[in-house]
């Protein structure tokens, strides 16, 4: 199983965060056509290499972040590690 | 009409108890605890003094737990809990700042003994060795399938865990700890907190 | 092949003053504490344990451990037990398998006379058609399939569960990898060291040499005064991410077995060799086995493995195999050295027994062939850590390539050497282990909050400086100049590989499943690099240039019970619920919460609601406290209608949609002070609408001043319905003026009720009743029940459970999120445009909904059969005419107390949503009814006017 660097708890098991899936910003509503729109639902890049991608420490510390991770090697960019180990806010 | 009745735990099985045992585990759900959330960094948190992870123990007792980035778990006495959470939300005006009673929200036991983490890892994934949970570490994960929130607080040197978890989920979870408990002999101990 | 117990061997590990009793083919037998089911029968001079699988040959001993595909047995219940691994215990009643009718007699060893038809891919070939028939060919093929019987009645065992995070993990406990784990642990490393056998020391366990005895006791020693945690009969089954190691321990003393989840910083793989058997004529017959096999029988249990051998040996291994022979007396009538170049072609004799062996032309009487050809590298673990091994001819086996620096190999699986030069490496390696897990374990506890402060760097990574081990030229044996089996688990021979290559499943992963070589019990343990060589001679390639399959988990068999582990089954329950139980409760699980459904009469509980006052417990309706100043644009933003302007006291119904329109819950909100909120969800979405929340305020609106608490179970929840409800609550309640010009519908007050503070109370119901809603400090929760239980006694006040409160809810025409609603239903098509705010700046959905208010959706409508006596079933499609195409559909029904009809809540397309349309129910049954949309949800008091009162 795989160790998800919460920037917060710590390394946990994917099994403690739920996967929020690739990184997308929400385009603004009022504006968006439904191209934009349901590219924002729906498109996802998948690519099998460095991808953005948000998590939710579902069992731990209830924040969600992004990381980075390698989808081909499941390795995670290292996270921006807080100053102080205790109290680093997401 | 009634009197104002005595608190409910959630735990309603009878058990044999016993006063001490190598491996005890106890309800202590009547405990008073609240939950302060504010800025993880400024006044509110200085007061508290328990970062995400930490816990400190204050006046009267009180223990306060980093519970979550910018939430705190406080708990003791009604009266010493009262004296550490009056007057958190006037500190500083510019942190958005609130606390609530959560004492009929979150059901409480505490497991005390040299074997407590051997138990404690059949139900958790943690690591519970002394480097990773120390005496006063806090953290949150599944325990029985039940998310909950756990803080070591060693009792005279022995270990000793607080879990916490939904009020709903108590009676299943007290089971399930007894459960994991058998194997290294442990008794139920008397209810504590009220 | 005749066996017999031996005199007391030095090595032994059986207990001759302790004799076991059981039962084998239906008749006594008798073996000694340490004996495995195998070794005793050996011992009592059986040597058929099974029949093969396809063809039903008789077959005999083969490695006598946990891989001997000819062992697996039938213990009791117990199916597949392997004989060869699993220890005798006094009363075992032990059966052999896929035999029929019996071990002597098998019917369907006639299979063996046509042979020639069970070649590869004769099953599929055979029964693919015609499609129709293959229900009655699944049936005759099952008789004939393998495997042992499945009590359905078997009891429920106990399986356990734990989590460890050991510094260093070594699977494999022979001379290398004890010596590693010796080495991590004295620097420091806490670890575990999983053997697969019943003890530690691999090879050195049937040695007879007094060398290996020696650093056997040592080793032992060493080991039990360490720190390491030894587990033997345990098996690390696979190797996940990040060194997550699932790891089966078999002889637990409160479980049958259990599951060890293991986060490793350093894994040690140390399995050491597995020998393999040599493909030639007659290779499956009884009396053919490997010389592992023969000096496990002679070392370990003092079984005599026969009278008159013959040894094909290529190694020392097979070397030391005729010495242990010779020494306890079986006449060992030929060696042929498979160094010199010499084969074995042929095994021969009657159907159960060997009579003579061919080698070289030459034919020599031998009830005992003992076959030392080489060696697989059980690679396993390493595949799974990405490795690809690599083939070396000149060694005859595979080796590690470029594993992850967090995974070392270790022992025969790394190369060959004298048993110092072997110790010495696993030492090293544990050194290294140790070395490498002290940074991972830095750096861990360096990143997580809970956790000690680190003091100083974290170490390098230690650089791998060991002294590589040698590797002993090995002739390339695989087949002789013969066919033969390959895959004993699997009846598959030489000839059947070379047939597959031919047909064009000629890649090592296409033959293996055209065939199922290496697909049996052995798992590719024996068989695998057999396979790859049959694949490579057709091709007329190297076996480099073939390659292998990849080694998946589990590394060994386990049981689906294993793997289920322990199963925890969370279930939630009310602080009413000691009451419910007493009061005849018949309780339905939704969710995790175990709930009242009805306490025996649910359509009486409805009809006293309606007369009288009923009591339902509806504690797990999601709470969320909300706290702060941004609230109303909070709420805003997830509901579709508006909030800005919701006077403290005031209570409001609002819907959520997902960002893609589609209905995501529903629920009331109420204002309970200037900066302070509780919103209401349903109960199974509570989880999913916190996180939902906390998104949103996380990650979207972080400047947004929130707290959001879920309180779901901090509140024990009653509902008080009925026209006797005002009454009923008002002579507990103090603090609040309960008239309704004080208090009105879908407004919120906070009171004392039956003594018990802080207790919220809105005017809010399900069941179009007038009704308050009280929300109580869980803690009290039982108490205020039972007060207004005792109160209102001689209103006729009773308890209803959930049944009657989705009757009620039904005849009011309220829709259920997830009910009456799909994964496609968007907002509108609930019928609640008007709530669905279009003119605000921002919500959830707001494009999607904006784009759907113009297009014909599908409606949920409310639907009376036009026979009141019938009540469709839930799901029961509504078509048109007397066609299947599907209009629509059910999705709530129930018979009303109240009207005394049947009454339906259902989607339909939007040509049919107007009241009055006449619409065709199809039953189940088949049964077409007719049925009416009425003009608005609400079967019963339209207007409102009961709850309002």
């Amino acid at each position: 199983m795989l160790l998800v660097p919460c920037p917060n708890c710590g390394p946990r098991n994917s099994a403690d965060l739920r996967y929020g899936g690739e990184s997308h910003a929400r385009p603004d509503p009022a504006t968006a056509s439904p191209l934009q729109w349901r590219g924002y639902l729906y498109l996802r890049d998948n690519p099998a290499d460095w991808l953005r991608e948000t998590w939710y420490c579902r069992s731990g510390c209830r924040r969600w972040f992004t990381l980075e991770r390698n989808t081909a090697t499941n390795e995670f960019r290292d996270p921006p590690l807080p100053g102080d180990k205790r109290g680093g806010k997401a | 009409m009634a009197d104002r009745p005595v608190f409910e735990s959630p735990v309603v099985r009878g058990y044999e108890t016993a006063d001490s045992g190598d491996l005890v585990l106890a309800d202590a759900s009547a405990t008073t605890k609240w939950l302060v959330c504010a800025s993880a960094s400024g006044a509110v948190a200085d007061r508290l003094g328990a970062p995400f992870g930490s816990s400190s123990t204050g006046a009267g007792g009180v223990i306060v737990l980093g519970s979550r980035p910018g939430e705190w778990i406080v708990l003791g006495t009604a009266d010493a809990v009262d004296g550490a959470v009056d007057g958190l939300d006037a500190m500083d005006p510019s942190d958005h700042v609130s606390a609530l009673d959560w004492t009929h929200g979150r059901a409480l036991f505490r497991v005390t003994g040299p074997e407590a983490p051997r138990m404690l890892e059949k139900v958790c994934s943690l690591d519970w060795s002394d480097p990773m949970t120390p005496d006063g570490a806090v953290a949150s994960a599944s325990v029985a399938k039940v998310t909950c929130d756990i803080a070591r607080n060693d009792v005279d040197g022995t270990p000793s865990y607080l879990v916490f978890c939904d009020r709903s989920f108590g009676q299943y979870l007290f089971d399930a700890l007894i459960d994991a408990g058998d194997e290294f002999g442990l008794v139920v101990g008397p209810a504590t907190g009220q | 092949m005749t066996m017999s117990r031996l005199g007391s061997q030095p090595t032994e590990v059986i207990d001759r003053s302790t004799t076991l009793r059981f039962r084998w083919n239906g008749k006594r037998f008798r073996g000694f504490e340490g004996d495995t089911i195998a070794s005793a029968l050996a011992a009592a001079g059986e040597h058929v344990f099974s029949r093969s699988m396809k063809y039903h040959r008789p077959r005999g001993m083969l490695t006598a451990d946990f891989w001997d595909p000819n062992l697996l047995v039938q213990v009791g219940d117990d199916p597949n037990v392997r004989a060869g691994h699993r220890l005798l215990e006094s009363g075992m009643d032990v059966h052999p398998q896929n035999v029929w009718p019996s071990l002597r007699h098998d019917i369907k060893a006639a299979n063996g006379l046509v042979a020639r038809f069970l070649t590869a891919g004769f099953y599929y070939k055979t029964f693919m058609r015609p499609q129709k028939l293959w229900p009655t060919y699944e049936r005759v093929l099952a008789t004939f399939a393998p495997g042992g019987k499945v009590d359905l009645d078997t009891p429920h065992r106990y399986h356990d569960k734990r989590y460890v995070h050991p510094d260093v993990v070594v699977a494999g406990a022979g001379p290398a990898g004890i010596e590693a784990a010796l080495a991590a642990a004295a620097a420091g490393a806490r670890v575990i060291l999983v053997e697969h056998e019943h003890a530690v020391g691999g090879h050195l366990r049937y040695s007879s040499a007094e060398s290996a005895r020696t650093a056997l006791s040592e080793l032992r020693a060493a080991l039990d005064a360490s720190d390491v945690e030894v587990l033997t009969d345990s098996t690390v089954t696979g190797r996940y991410e990040d060194n997550w190691l699932g790891i089966v321990q078999r002889n637990h003393p409160i479980a049958v077995e259990r599951l060890i989840k293991a986060r490793a910083k350093v894994l040690v793989v140390a399995p050491g060799l597995i020998e393999r058997p040599f493909v030639f004529a007659g290779n499956d017959r009884p009396g053919v086995i490997t010389s592992g096999a023969v000096r496990r029988l002679i070392n370990l249990w003092g079984v005599k493995p026969g009278e008159r051998a013959v040894v094909f040996s290529a190694n020392s291994e097979g070397d030391a195999a005729a010495a242990d022979l010779d020494r306890v007396g079986v006449e060992v009538a030929a060696v042929i050295d498979g160094r010199e170049g010499r084969r074995v072609s042929a095994a021969q004799g009657p159907p159960k027994a060997l009579e003579a062996v061919v080698a070289g032309g030459t034919r020599t009487d031998a009830d005992l062939l003992v076959v030392a050809a080489g060696w697989t590298a059980p690679t396993s673990l390493l595949n799974m850590a990405g490795d690809r091994p690599v083939y070396d001819p000149d060694a005859a086996r595979f080796f590690p390539s470029d594993p992850p620096s967090n995974v070392l190999a270790t022992g025969g699986l790394a190369g060959d050497g004298s048993l110092d030069e072997l110790r010495a490496h696993g030492a090293a390696t544990g050194r290294l282990a140790a070395q490498r897990a002290s940074a991972v374990a830095h750096r861990l506890q360096a990143r997580t909050a809970r956790a000690l402060e680190v003091t100083g760097d974290e170490p390098d990574w230690a650089a791998d400086e060991r002294t590589p081990l040698g590797r002993s030229p090995h002739p390339e044996l695989y087949r002789s100049d013969t066919h033969g089996m390959i895959d004993l688990s699997e009846d598959v021979g030489s000839k059947d590989l070379v047939a597959a290559a031919r047909e064009g499943y000629d890649s090592v992963e296409l033959a293996k499943r055209y065939t199922t070589a290496t697909m049996g019990s052995a798992q590719g343990k024996l068989e695998t690099v057999n396979t790859v060589a049959a694949i490579a001679e057709a091709r007329g390639e190297t076996i480099a240039q073939v390659g292998t399959t990849v080694w998946r988990p589990p590394y060994a068999p386990l049981t689906l019970g294993a793997l289920a582990g322990r199963v925890f089954e969370p279930v939630r329950v009310s602080s009413i619920h000691p009451w419910h139980e007493a009061n005849g409760v018949h309780t339905i699980l939704a969710g995790q919460w175990i709930r009242p459904d009805h306490y025996g009469d649910p359509a009486a509980e409805v009809r006293n609601v309606r007369t009288n006052v009923g009591l339902i417990d509806v504690t797990p309706l999601g709470k969320l406290d909300l706290r702060g100043p941004d609230i109303p644009n909070l709420l805003n933003l997830l509901y579709t209608n508006k909030w800005s302007k919701l006077p403290v006291g005031k209570v409001r119904y609002g819907m959520m949609c997902a960002e893609d329109g589609v209905v995501l819950d529903d629920g009331v909100t109420g204002r309970l002070g200037e900066d302070h909120y509780l919103m209401t969800t349903t109960s199974s979405g509570a989880a999913s609408v916190w996180e939902w929340v906390e998104n949103w305020l996380q990650t979207e609106r972080p400047d947004w001043r929130v707290h959001v608490t879920p309180v779901t179970t901090a509140y024990t929840s009653i509902n008080v319905a009925g026209p006797k409800s005002r009454e009923l609550v008002s002579r507990v309640t103090t603090g609040v003026d309960l008239s309704p010009e004080a208090f009105a519908y879908m407004e919120v007050r906070t009171a004392t009720v039956a003594g018990v503070a802080g207790c919220f109370m809105w005017r809010i119901g399900f069941t179009c009743e007038l009704s308050f809603e009280i929300h109580v400090p869980a803690g009290h929760g039982l108490h205020v029940w039972e007060a207004l239980m005792e109160a209102g006694a001689d209103l006729g006040v009773g308890p209803f459970g959930l049944e009657g409160q989705r009757i009620m809810r039904l005849e009011k025409g309220h829709f259920i999120v997830g009910q009456d609603t799909d994964g496609l239903t968007l907002g509108p098509s609930t019928g609640l445009s008007p709530l669905i705010k279009l003119d605000k700046d921002d919500f959830a959905g707001m494009p999607e909904l904006a784009w759907a208010a113009d297009r014909q959706l599908p409606m949920i409508v409310a639907i009376q059969p036009d026979d009141p006596g019938v009540v469709p079933e839930e799901a029961a499609q509504i078509v048109r005419g007397d066609t299947n195409e599907i209009l629509g559909r059910i999705t709530s029904s129930r018979m009303s107390p109240t009207l005394g009809r049947s009454i339906c809540l259902g989607q339909v397309e939007p040509e049919l949503a107007a009241g009055g349309t006449k619409l065709t129910v199809l039953l189940t049954s088949g049964q077409r009814i007719s049925a009416t949309v009425i003009d608005h949800h609400a079967h019963f008091d339209p207007d409102g006017e009961r709850l309002r009162g």
